[in-house]
């Protein structure tokens, strides 16, 4: 129990979890999309117009947050449709399909398997193949994730996580926690008492600020 | 588990020593312990002998697997074999540290056993990251792996149950979910 913090980690699944801060930042993500009717006044709020007047005619493209498009796609009431973005499009599965491990994933979007599952909540005919191609991507590029996270100590790290997304950095950090952890205990630092990451930072205060 | 606390454990394992001093059987919550008179061999656990020995009050003496020619041997096992070789002790990796740290005098050859010991985890934690892998790949829903140490599983632990977790989460995306849990108005 040697954390001074836990954090809660996203929902890998169709519903985010509420308290991660990882998903929050994913729902930040933009999808493109369509307005199926007229958005009345909402130019301005979408980016699209410099007038508070402003609509948005039917049919023009837009580009929505996640969570936006989540509260409001309804396949009853046409408000909006969303498309897929590109990287979960035939094109690009067939490119993880040949070989996962090239993709700067980072680039791609840092949160390509969150953003993914939440992508299965709307309806499209294309959903099992997405999903089938996120969890193989995810199998090819565990090896090299194990082997570069469990080999690398006390060495610049940046180069090996720079194509990775949020997710596998995470997964990254776990596998060097457990390697930095081993080889301090056999250096024989584990027993040394050293100051909680919390209180680090305080600044040392002398006694002549305390009377008075 | 933190590496601390696997050695902690380890601790418990029984090591002989020759003491320089003499007392009674000491009777301890765990077990008794004793008699002890100088010059006699006595077995205790490794948290005692440790001490002892950094008090200057006995001489250990090294477990019989803890000798050259039988820990090339296992190594040399250990690099033949696809599986894992049952180790002498549950906690070899453990004792290795402690006793060649605190008592590398008593020990021969301290530093060749010190390489031979690192050779075979290293050895050890390839076999079970390929393994690892295989499983992952195949998307198997048990595995079972003999003759794995304590301190091997904390290692590589974490890492492979948190993979895991994420793996089942995206998996149970693949199927279609039956219940609509948006708001109709």
């Amino acid at each position: 129990m040697s954390e001074a913090y836990f954090p809660v980690g996203p929902g890998l699944g169709l519903e985010e979890n509420f308290l991660s801060l990882d998903d929050i930042l994913m729902s930040q993500e933009k999808l493109p999309g369509r307005a199926e009717s007229t958005l009345p006044r909402l130019a301005f709020a979408l980016g699209q117009g410099a007038g508070t007047g402003d609509s948005i005619p039917e049919g023009s493209k837009l580009e929505i947050p996640l969570w936006l498009a989540k509260g409001l796609h309804d396949s009853k009431r046409r408000i909006i449709s969303v498309e897929l973005p590109k990287i979960y499009k035939e094109a690009w599965r067939t490119v993880f399909s040949a070989d996962a491990n090239v993709v700067d994933l980072h680039k791609m979007g840092p949160y390509y398997y969150g953003f993914g599952s939440q992508l299965l909540n709307f309806d499209n005919p294309e959903n099992p193949e997405i999903a089938q191609t996120i969890l193989q991507t995810f199998i090819s590029r565990f090896r090299r994730i194990m082997d570069s996270s469990q080999n690398a100590y006390n060495e610049d790290t940046s180069a090996l996580v720079a194509r990775l997304d949020e997710l596998e950095r995470a997964l990254f950090q776990a596998g060097q926690k457990g390697l930095n952890d081993f080889q301090c205990w056999e250096k024989g630092q584990a027993s040394q008492i050293t100051a909680s990451s919390l209180v680090q930072n305080y600044g040392k205060r002398k006694f002549t600020d305390m009377d008075g | 588990m933190e590496p601390a606390e696997a050695e902690f454990l380890a601790e418990k394992e029984l090591v002989t020593i020759v003491p320089n001093f003499s007392l009674d059987r000491i009777h301890l919550i765990g077990g008794d312990l004793g008699p002890f008179n100088p010059g006699l061999p006595v077995e205790v656990p490794v948290w005692l002998a440790i001490n002892l020995k950094q008090r200057q009050k006995c001489r250990l003496i090294p477990p019989e697997w803890m000798d050259v020619e039988k820990l090339g041997e296992i190594r040399d096992q250990e690099r033949k074999e696809d599986t894992f070789t049952l180790m002498p002790s549950p906690y070899y990796m453990e004792l290795t540290k402690l006793l060649l740290n605190y008592a590398s005098d008593n020990i021969p050859k301290a530093d060749e056993i010190r390489t031979l010991v690192k050779d075979t985890w290293d050895t050890r934690i390839a076999k079970l990251r390929l393994s690892a892998d295989s499983f992952v790949r195949q998307q198997e829903a048990h595995a079972k792996l003999d003759n794995l140490t304590l301190m091997e599983i904390n290692t590589a632990g974490t890492f492979l149950t948190q993979a895991l977790d994420h793996m089942y989460k995206l998996r149970t995306n693949l199927q279609p979910g039956e219940s609509a849990h948006s708001q109709d108005f």
